[in-house]
């Protein structure tokens, strides 16, 4: 059977070294998917990841039962959040790196499907949108690029959202409102262009 | 609903981001609006893009093992290299963004706490035994470059790069800055003095020149004390990440170390102005010259000694080039300090610019009081190199980017002048011209210092209240000591020469055997008619060209003139010069009657 997040979380805390991993195993691509699109960096985004899961190590007595995902969500958006923010005075990592990029491995800009992948001005023209997507995205605030992910790509509900970010549901709506707004300016018209 | 659905509802309505009444609301007119629908079509095929970055991702399953791995071990305690340092925090608008990273490999397993690990830990185990004997567990990238021995506790292999950028803290402010600009060249040398605080054993130093226009392959970083227990190792630009390099340390102290950091910029330029005042008389003028520093380097420079170069210096690059470039080219190598390479040529390039003489002595004088409303006089200092001359603007000054700044830089009365109107068709047209002539030397209170190229403004006292009147400007050239200058202040209005021709006639035809012209004279007359409307006496200089080397000439009727009224010379083959006084208010004509040789005339003139 399934175990619950909860019951995970205290057996880690009791000692269960198997716990800890099934956590991380089980949430670990949303979480970095999460910080790869809030960054634009995969390097940064996996340190990020290890301090997200270092604090939910070091935090895990304080879990009270609620929900899992938004704590864990919550933390990672704080780690994410603070350093972005110490970045944005110090700029040392640029974001125009590609999500897939991997330590070693640097996958090109605009990775396509495979229905494009022998057709080299579509490839062009999707790395192009992907590029112009990616930025329009990291150009937005913080927090408006916060809401958008987790409700967006991460599809937590509104109220999720809420929990993760510590506010209400009226003003997740307010900054998705915000950055759909912005982005409906700035995003590319992609009819034609598989997905 | 009889109007169109706005954007904002749309997105809301496509969103759920209304109550739901809205969006029912909207829904219903979506149904009946052709027009609406059209719109959400098009706000949906934008949106649609953003699944472009829908990309799934997924965790390796070494980082999840690093996770699990840390979390097996011991609660890690705070490390002491991620703390920020007080001091630090008004260094926002440092030149260098620059940060610390304290290498952890080189403490003791107790102080140190356990780091993220990377690497597989048989891996680490191995590191580790062979730095310590023990377990020195370091994420991969603290990974040290291979089995490593402590020298002095210290290990004697660096590691191969820092810490996470998480852990990056920034410098303090510095101490003090030195600007150096070679006008010439778009080129700023920039020595600072920062105080870095280092740990015992390796430490990183990570600088960026994001938005500035730092050469980065100029960057040079030195102790200022304790030389002798701090080497820097390396400057590595990592792969990936722009506009960033890291200085690798080794130090064998603790605690806070002076550091000179010194490296080119673009950007910063200063050009040179004057400005003249003639007495009311016009034989004397004061003159002030400023200097109008600019800095649009990106980076601002507090408290900045500035000097200024006047000269030209030979660059193989532009640095505002080498500033853009993504990644700094030109690696220096690594180990045994800075290396060689184009980073060696361009420290001896550095070195030779700092080899400046010792012995200052003073240039000028400055009236300008600094931000702080001191009202001291500042100094200008000379300084003589083989081909420039170094001017030391004395104490500190504050550029702002995008700011320019102007101090004076020297100011001269009594200096003597001499005022001249000049006509020459030639080169001028029909305009009579103004001029001022005086000397850069002891004679006429200047001669200390070449004056650098700039422009020149001249103005005369109008009235007795002494309100001024814009006489005319130019721009001078650089003018050494001793050197004779003449400013040409535009067209005059009250001093006018008008020249008629009033009698042409050939003469003296000479013939060939076959009854052909040979030779002959033209013989024209000229009365130049010259008109001063001034209330000062002025002196005219009229230049006459005749087209050919053969000439002579006759002034017309000249026991008519007083003897000094006119004289004329030859100025060269072709051209004669008259020069005559004139007194104010005066209106005065003269003739002269010009021959010139033509055929075999020329040569008969000539005998």
């Amino acid at each position: 059977m399934l175990e619950t997040d909860k019951s995970l979380i205290d057996a880690h805390i009791g000692g269960d070294k198997e716990a800890f991993g099934e956590l991380v195993r089980r949430y670990g691509d949303s979480v970095l998917g999460y910080l790869v699109r809030m960054t634009g960096n995969r390097e940064q985004a996996e340190d990020f990841f290890q301090e997200t899961f270092k604090r939910v190590h070091e935090k895990g007595h304080t879990f009270r039962g609620e929900r899992f995902k938004s704590w864990l969500f919550t933390i990672a958006t704080r780690v994410a959040i603070d350093a972005l923010r110490k970045r944005k005075r110090q700029p040392v990592v640029s974001l125009n790196q590609s999500a897939g990029c991997s330590e070693g491995n640097c996958d090109e800009l605009g990775a396509v499907t495979a229905a494009n992948c022998c057709d080299p001005a579509r490839e062009a023209e999707m790395a192009e949108q992907k590029e112009q997507v990616r930025r329009a995205v990291e150009q937005l605030p913080t927090k408006q690029r916060a809401t958008l992910v987790l409700a967006y790509y991460q599809q937590l509900s509104y109220p999720e959202v809420a929990e993760v970010l510590g506010c209400s549901t009226g003003t997740v709506k307010v900054q998705m409102s915000r950055a759909l707004r912005t982005l409906a300016q700035r995003l590319p018209d992609v009819s034609g262009v598989a997905k | 609903m009889k109007r169109h659905l706005t954007e904002q509802e749309l997105i809301e309505y496509r969103f759920k981001l209304a109550a739901d009444v809205e969006i029912d609301r909207a829904g219903e007119h979506l149904a009946e609006c052709e027009h609406c629908r059209a719109e959400l079509e098009k706000l949906e095929r934008r949106f649609a893009s953003l699944d472009l970055l829908r990309e799934e991702v997924k965790v390796s399953e070494d980082l999840v093992s690093q996770v699990v791995r840390q979390a097996a071990e011991p609660r890690r305690v705070k490390v002491a290299a991620s703390k920020k340092l007080p001091a630090w925090a008004g260094a926002a608008a440092a030149v260098l963004v620059v940060a610390v990273l304290l290498i952890v490999a080189n403490r003791p397993e107790t102080e140190r706490g356990e780091p993220f690990a990377k690497a597989p830990p048989e891996e680490i185990a191995k590191k580790g035994s062979a730095i310590t004997g023990g377990v020195a567990k370091l994420g991969d990238r603290y990974a040290m470059g291979g089995t490593s021995e402590l020298v002095d506790g210290i290990p004697e292999k660096p590691p191969f790069a820092p810490a996470s950028a998480i852990e990056l803290v920034t410098l303090p402010r510095r101490d003090n800055v030195q600007l150096t600009i070679y006008n010439s060249a778009d080129l700023t040398l920039v020595r600072e003095t920062r105080n870095l605080t280092l740990k015992k054993g390796w430490n990183w130093l990570q600088f960026m020149w994001a938005n500035t226009l730092i050469d980065p392959t100029s960057l040079s970083l030195e102790p200022k004390k304790q030389r002798d227990k701090i080497d820097i190792q390396q400057l590595v630009f990592p792969a990936r990440l722009r506009e960033l390099g890291r200085w690798l340390i080794r130090s064998e102290v603790s605690g806070q170390v002076p550091f000179e950091i010194t490296y080119f910029t673009s950007g910063l330029s200063w050009r040179a102005f004057y400005m003249g005042t003639l007495a009311p008389d016009e034989k004397t003028m004061q003159m002030k010259g400023y200097v109008r520093v600019a800095n649009a380097s990106g980076e601002e420079y507090e408290n900045a000694q500035t000097r200024l170069i006047v000269g030209k210096v030979h660059l193989l690059d532009q640095i505002a080039e080498l500033a853009k470039r993504q990644y700094a080219y030109g690696r220096p190598a690594t180990g045994g300090g800075y290396g060689g390479g184009d980073y060696a040529g361009w420290i001896k390039a550095r070195d030779d610019l700092y080899a400046l003489p010792q012995d200052e002595s003073r240039f000028m004088t400055l009236n300008v009081s600094n931000r702080l409303g001191e009202l001291r006089p500042k100094e200008i200092k000379k300084e003589g190199l083989s081909e420039y001359f170094l001017y030391t603007i004395e104490g500190t000054e504050t550029i702002p980017d995008k700011w320019g700044k102007r101090l004076l830089s020297f100011e001269a009365e009594d200096i003597e002048v001499e005022s001249l109107y000049k006509y020459d068709e030639e080169r001028w047209g029909g305009q009579t011209r103004r001029f001022v002539k005086f000397a850069n030397d002891e004679e006429h209170n200047l001669g200390d210092t070449p004056i650098p190229n700039g422009q020149v403004r001249i103005f005369a006292q109008a009235d007795e209240d002494g309100s001024l009147s814009y006489v005319g400007g130019t721009s001078v050239k650089y003018i050494p000591v001793n050197e004779e200058v003449e400013l040409d202040l535009g067209t005059a209005r009250l001093v006018k020469v008008e020249p008629k021709l009033m009698d042409f006639k050939t003469a003296n035809y000479k013939f060939d055997r076959r009854r052909n012209i040979a030779g002959w004279d033209e013989i024209r007359t000229w009365m130049i008619e010259t008109t001063n409307t001034r209330e000062l006496p002025v002196e005219i200089e009229i230049t006459r060209e005749f087209g050919t080397a053969d000439w002579a000439l006759n002034l017309v009727d000249p026991a008519s003139m007083a003897e000094d009224a006119i004289s004329y010379e030859k100025h060269d083959a072709t051209h004669a010069r008259f020069t005559l006084k004139r007194k104010p208010k005066s209106k005065w004509t003269f003739g002269y009657t010009v021959t010139t040789y033509h055929g075999t005339r020329r040569e008969e003139a000539r005998k």
